[in-house]
């Protein structure tokens, strides 16, 4: 800790009147701290220039969320942890929920706020890019009144923005009228938990008939603030979704961008990685409009044929019934939504049901063959190998019937990625289980397995 | 508790509801009355000479006491194997973050601001930064060479070999710094009085050698310096040298200021000026017949030791000694030294050397392997040492290893092949590319060849009139289970409950010096020495016809109470003697390298994503032999821990260096892996048992952080098809190397090359 | 140096006792319940929330008390490592030596090997214990993203995850 306390004044108003009054009073003089997961990082480290601070942390002014018909109000002092939790802002800006979810750690998230962070202006914020395309607008309040102006015009320069010194930002406003598009996110950063991004991207878009309608992209850590990319956006809207179209949005990006060799990474790096972003973003496009067009075909067809259709994703014929019934679906989300409450609501007997449909994990693993291996290797190597090797299995088909006897059915894993071994752990794992956590592990693996199912059959 | 169980099962850590509870105390942790707080200013200029310095206005500087080399009663050193590296700086400085002058004050936060206020004008030199600068030797910067240290190992003649290969394989590997991060910064509290001389408490690994160091500096006898180790919160190495330094400052600080005195680094200071892991450079060139078995070699095996020698002698013979791998080498030369470079010295951290020469070693192999035209299995398989074979120091493998049948078992634990063939058809279409590698190597146990014979170390366990038992040795816990297991051992020898052993708290005033806390060699060699001195315990109460054979605890209990009220006290002690035959000779360096050597098969499953060019690690396979496990739990918790680090090694931690210093000395900064980057470590024993450890333990620290770097590269390598040859492999690196290859495709189109 | 500022009087409740501190506000909270309070299972390992090992309850809320001005922890109930009991910490068990009672979080810790060299363990239990306030049932997913922000360098986190896992245990069946 390079900082001496004494050197600094702290003063924490109970109400954001005497905040904005105080700054009013003696503007600049006074720096304003949320959640300090930034500026008590600067004055640990004795690099904090302000002397005066005012605590905005907990106003309760400041800590709302308000969902009018139109647009979402999200209170400037509202942390991270709390975007995460809210329902409209995970189903409708799934972008911000997901950013929030990046910042940091849980106990940066409990203290970090969206407003701090805007301020805080850094061209690495997980938050940021998503802002941008979601069109957001800020509300600044002073003593002179508020007054709302474009998230899009507020970053000047690196670390400048438009807001006068006797200014706070009082709410970031999001219009609810993206529900209906792709939305599109990845962050990439040096770990997946607690790491600063070398690039991030944010991305809308919204398809039809094999072509992009609409598409609203932005990128951090690529300038000097967080950058809309309107140029890139304007080579691919109302472009055909083609080889073409993703070779030239690689481009434009790659141009619109300019990043920095840094401590974090290198420039090159930073537009070859957002060019494949963009191109990655285009790619999810594409199926989504593939899905879309199955998706919308499936919708159209009797209830009998819809059913039938669903039933090879899972064997349940009520999931499947229900399934149908909810018909139709605007997107696929929707879908996998519906899926997942539906099996998540069935009766035993259907889980059951459902899990009878499967081929036994060990039947299906056909173990390596030895006969395979190259003819170079030798006997007694091969027979080492083919020993373990049997073993494996032997275990595996083992632990399978043990399964079998203890719960009278066949043992339901999702095993798209895992090895035999991690199999075998599981089962065995699994083994432990009582009757009724069991049944609900097993259940939770079908349900995995039809999502994945359900992706494939619509992507065909 | 039925006694016999003790070794082997999974007793609670002896220290562990303390530090759950958050009761244990670190050095931190601790305040004494009246105590000052001390802060070091360093030089911020790689190399050159002090011309003067300012104490610029603004700080009460009459409140603060300041130490300068002058005040330095003895030598001016931290002493340690060749005493070159100064406590202080006088006049010359050599690396960045050199230690020049310190401060003391009563109010922690006045420090900060008048480091900053000390104005410091020097005379720059030119510097080197890099291990092919230092050896180029335009310009020297230590002894007459810029060499610490160079060894020769020479077996049967290479030079005969090359005209009989089938083919000569060449490779250069690279390693970078990796700091050992432990999450306790170091720190130290020291005192002085002219009857008991200095006592320090610190977070430490080797109390006796910040005994000896403290003598030297201050010009103390034995009796006035007194080293207790606190709690200690991770060292993995970081904490074997460096200690000293701080320990001395905060002596010299003591000694002026005539108050306790606290130096805690921070975060950004720990990590810029003290030791990493040593840079390091491997060529390799070998001989291979038609069907890959190698016929002979040369090895040259560089490290940065940076700006002076201290432990780069004894890492750079590890790394020279496992340079050769777990292969047999009918022919081999290897050349090795450390050199020296203007930044601040490297030292010791987990595997010591080790990790640095197999990391070539076996992406060598795998370079071997592509060039014969066989798998990385059958290359290895082709060439393992076998029982009754000798490794490159001539050392005989007596036990009953069978390194074939090993990799097999690893080989299923992996689903190797059934997978390397899943990816290779997978990869044709997918933007994530999958891949599969391994590393097969071996670590050998304690110190090298005549080391623990020098080092002579005594042990000491003491039975009280209640019948609990104390361990008095200055091996350190810092979390290895130093604590539990040599509990275990006393336990199990004294046929005692686990309840009834406590170890002493390593302070150079109440136990002997059983050695420092390194070289994997606390379970097997002190081990051994806690379980012969228990024995004694029971020997002097049996044949003084205290106790008979068997007996309950209770019986224990009565025979120590009855000695003692007899002779007052019932101590034992056992000193180190080497197990017959072994043969060293360290002018050839050749014979006996260790006692013992674990053996490993690392499997490594990644992800290549083209998107990002990042890696994930999506399953790990580590198996290993390592004697008999005294500890289920702990040892478990070993390789996990040693793989983690492993895997930073290979893929997140890059010390970005910029003449000279570490610039990204922060955690923000400098990327460790957290829990959401990790994958399934999964960990295996196989356990032949091994004469010379306490109830057969081999070493097993230093082992788990060998193999996962070159097991990943390799796996990489086989995604990608892209040779990969140094370490830290970030996704910016890929890129690149992937960059690299589009343009090599690119220029063979354009210019018609096949 | 600039002028010193006046030291406020900050009261608060710490591991359920009502305590006053005067303090410059600007104190981190870490200091203060270190060295004022002397509660020294918060660690500091960084010194910029990124390792944990500071990590308190603020509120039931966890933080890392490192980058908390102490004004800001005014009015609030702050839990250490110390202020956990047997039944979770908020208020010390009637009957129960509290020097020598341990979570079943502690308790799980200990057995799997979760603490190696102890310095991270405050504040991965004071994570884990959040978490599970929130999610009584966490899967392997959760429990690793809670963790994200506690850095270890001994374990690889694997038993500490185990140790949490087997914690959630008596909750799931409940």
């Amino acid at each position: 800790m390079k900082a001496n306390p004494a050197d600094y004044e702290l003063v924490a108003p109970r109400n954001l009147s005497e905040v904005v009054a105080l700054l009013a009073k003696q503007p600049g003089m006074w720096l304003p701290i949320a959640g300090g997961t930034d500026l008590m990082v600067q004055y640990s480290a004795g690099k904090l220039a302000a002397r005066r601070l005012v605590s905005l942390w907990n106003l309760p002014e400041l800590r709302r969320i308000d969902v009018a018909d139109s647009e979402v109000s999200i209170g400037s002092g509202c942390t991270y942890a709390d975007l995460r939790e809210h329902g409209v802002i995970e189903r409708e800006f799934p972008l911000l929920a997901r950013a929030a979810r990046w910042t940091g750690s849980v106990a940066n998230q409990n203290r970090g706020t969206l407003g701090g962070n805007i301020v805080n202006a850094s061209p690495a914020a997980d938050s940021l890019p998503a802002l941008l395309v979601y069109d957001a607008e800020l509300v600044l309040i002073s003593m002179r009144g508020e007054r709302r102006v474009l998230y899009g015009d507020f970053h000047l320069g690196y670390k400048k923005t438009l807001l006068a010194p006797d200014e706070l930002i009082l709410a970031i406003c999001l219009p609810r009228r993206f529900s209906r598009y792709l939305q599109y996110s990845r962050k990439v950063g040096a770990r997946n938990a607690q790491a600063i991004s070398k690039v991030c991207v944010a991305a809308l878009g919204h398809s039809a008939d094999g072509s992009v309608q609409d598409v609203r992209i932005a990128a951090g850590s690529v300038a000097p603030v967080p950058l809309r990319l309107p140029k890139t956006e304007d080579a691919i809207r109302e472009k055909p979704l083609d080889a073409a179209l993703l070779r030239m949005a690689r481009q434009v990006a790659a141009s619109e961008v300019h990043p920095i060799d840094d401590i974090r990474s290198t420039a090159a790096y930073r537009s070859a990685v957002v060019g494949n972003l963009i191109v990655e973003f285009l790619q999810l496009l594409k199926s989504e409009a593939r899905r879309l067009n199955a998706l919308q075909r499936w919708n159209r067809l009797s209830l009998e044929s819809a059913v039938q259709e669903a039933l090879p994703c899972c064997g349940s014929q009520a999931w499947a019934r229900k399934l149908a019934e909810r018909r139709p679906y605007t997107d696929f989300a929707s879908l996998i939504a519906a899926s997942d409450e539906i099996w998540n609501r069935l009766d035993e007997l259907d889980w059951l049901e459902a899990f009878s449909k499967h081929p036994r994990i060990g039947d299906r693993e056909a173990p390596t063959s030895a006969s395979s291996q190259s003819a170079s290797w030798s006997r007694q190597e091969q027979g080492a190998v083919a020993d373990t090797a049997e073993q494996l299995r032997s275990a595996l088909v083992e632990a399978n019937s043990e399964y079998e006897r203890r719960f009278g059915r066949i043992f339901i894993v999702c095993a798209t990625g895992k090895s035999a071994t991690e199999m075998l752990d599981i089962l065995r794992g699994r083994l432990q289980n009582d009757e009724a956590t069991e049944l609900r592990a097993a259940a939770e693996e079908q349900r995995k397995i039809t999502n994945l199912r359900l992706e494939k059959w619509l992507s065909q | 508790m039925n006694a016999e169980s003790i070794v082997g099962t999974p007793v609670p850590r002896k220290e562990g509801r303390d530090k759950v509870t958050g009761r244990a105390r670190y050095v931190d942790d601790i305040t004494l009355p009246g105590m000052w707080f001390g802060a070091t200013v360093r030089s911020s200029i790689a190399r050159g000479k002090i011309r003067k310095i300012t104490f610029t206005p603004g700080i009460p500087w009459d409140e603060f006491v300041v130490v300068s080399a002058k005040d330095i009663p003895g030598k001016n050193c931290v002493a340690l194997i060749s005493d070159d590296q100064p406590c202080l700086a006088g006049e010359a400085i050599n690396h960045p973050e050199e230690p020049i002058l310190l401060l003391a004050h009563p109010n922690r936060h006045l420090l900060p601001q008048a480091v900053a206020a000390v104005a410091i004008e020097y005379e720059p030199l030119p510097a080197l930064f890099t291990m092919e600068e230092s050896e180029r030797q335009n310009l020297i910067i230590w002894g007459s060479d810029n060499i610490f240290k160079k060894y020769l190992i020479e077996k049967g003649n290479v030079d005969s070999v090359w005209n009989q290969a089938a083919y000569i394989v060449e490779g250069e590997y690279t390693t970078g710094a990796q700091e050992q991060l432990y999450i306790e910064n170091n720190g130290m509290i020291a005192t002085f009085d002219e009857e008991r001389g200095i006592t320090v408490w610190g977070s430490l690994q080797c109390p006796y050698y910040v005994h000896k160091a403290l003598m030297k500096l201050c010009d103390l006898p034995e009796n006035k310096v007194r080293v207790v180790q606190m709690e200690t919160g991770g060292a993995f190495g970081g904490k074997e040298d460096y200690p000293s330094m701080i320990a001395a400052h905060a002596a010299l600080l003591a000694m002026k200021a005539g108050k306790p005195v606290k130096i805690i680094y921070d975060r950004m200071e720990d990590m810029v000026a003290t030791t990493k892991r040593h840079p390091s450079r491997t060529r390799h060139r070998t001989a291979v017949d038609r069907d890959g078995k190698i016929l002979g070699g040369e090895i040259e095996f560089v490290i940065d030791g940076g700006a002076y020698a201290t432990l780069s002698s004894v890492v750079l013979s590890r790394g020279t000694i496992h340079a050769g791998g777990p292969y047999y080498w009918p022919n081999i030369r290897i050349r090795a030294k450390a050199v020296a470079t203007n930044a601040p010295p490297h030292g010791a951290f987990r595997g010591f050397g080790a990790p640095q020469s197999l990391f070539a070693m076996e992406r060598h192999m795998d370079r071997i392997a592509a060039v014969v035209g066989i798998s990385p299995v059958e290359i290895r398989r082709r060439n393992f040492l076998k029982s009754g074979q000798n490794t490159t120091t001539e050392q005989t493998i007596h036990e009953p290893i069978d390194l074939e049948q090993f990799l097999g078992r690893g080989l299923a634990l992996a689903d190797y092949r059934a997978k390397k063939e899943q990816f290779r058809i997978d990869n044709q279409s997918e933007t994530r590319k999958k891949g599969i590698g391994m590393a097969t190597f071996l670590h050998g146990a304690g110190f090298t060849g005549s080391g623990e014979r020098y080092l002579a170390s005594v042990v000491g366990v003491e039975a009280l009139a209640d019948g609990r038992v104390r361990v008095l040795v200055s091996s350190t816990e810092f979390g290895q289970g130093t604590k539990t297991v040599l509990s275990q051992i006393a336990a199990e020898e004294l046929g005692l409950p686990f309840a009834d052993v406590e170890m002493a708290q390593p302070d150079t005033e109440a136990v002997p010096n059983s050695g420092p806390t390194v070289a994997s060699r606390t379970v097997m060699v002190v081990g051994k020495l806690v379980q012969s001195a228990a024995h004694g315990i029971q020997q002097t109460l049996t044949a003084g016809g205290f106790l008979k054979k068997p007996y309950s605890p209770g019986e224990f209990r009565t025979a120590c109470a009855k000695y003692i009220a007899g002779h007052g006290e019932l101590k034992s002690w056992a000193k180190y003697e080497a197990p017959p035959g072994i043969f060293w000779d360290d002018e050839k360096y050749r014979g006996e390298a260790y006692a013992a050597y674990a053996w490993a098969v690392y499997i490594a499953e990644v992800t290549v994503d083209l998107v990002t060019y990042s890696v994930t690690v999506d399953d790990f396979v580590a198996l290993q032999e390592v004697g008999r496990v005294l500890h289920p739990v702990l040892a478990r918790g070993q390789i996990i821990g040693g793989v983690a680090q492993g895997i930073g090694y290979a893929l997140y931690e890059k010390v970005v260096w910029q003449n000279g210093r570490m610039q990204n000395g922060q955690m923000t900064n400098y990327i460790m892996p957290t829990s959401a980057d990790l994958p399934p470590i999964r960990v295996y024993f196989e356990e032949l048992g091994n004469v010379h450890g306490a109830f057969g333990a081999k070493g097993i620290g230093e082992l788990p952080i060998d193999g996962p770097a070159p097991a990943i590269v390799n796996a990489i390598e086989d995604a990608l098809g892209v040779p990969l040859n140094s370490i830290p492999l970030l996704p910016e690196d890929i890129f690149e190397a992937l960059q690299d290859r589009v343009q090599e495709e690119h220029f063979r189109a354009t210019q018609g090359v096949e | 140096m600039t002028a010193e500022r006046p030291q406020s009087e900050i009261a608060f409740e710490v591991n359920g006792e009502a305590r006053t501190v005067y303090a410059y506000p600007m104190a981190r909270l870490l200091d203060v319940l270190r060295h004022e309070l002397g509660l020294t299972g918060p660690k500091e390992g960084c010194g910029e929330g990124e390792c944990g090992s500071c990590s308190v309850l603020l509120d039931g809320v966890l933080v890392n008390s490192c980058l908390v001005p102490v004004l800001q922890a005014e009015g609030t109930k702050v839990v250490t490592i110390e202020g956990l009991t047997q039944n979770d910490g908020f208020k010390k068990q009637e009957g129960v030596n509290p020097e020598l009672s341990m979570t079943a979080l502690q308790q799980a810790l200990v057995e799997c090997g979760g603490a190696q060299c102890g310095i991270c363990t405050p504040g991965i239990i004071m994570a884990a214990t959040h978490l599970l306030r929130k999610n009584p049932t966490p899967n392997a997913g959760e429990i690793r993203e809670a963790l994200a922000g506690n850095l270890c360098r001994c374990t690889g986190y694997a038993q500490i995850c185990e140790a949490v896992a087997k914690a959630a245990v008596p909750e799931r069946t409940r």
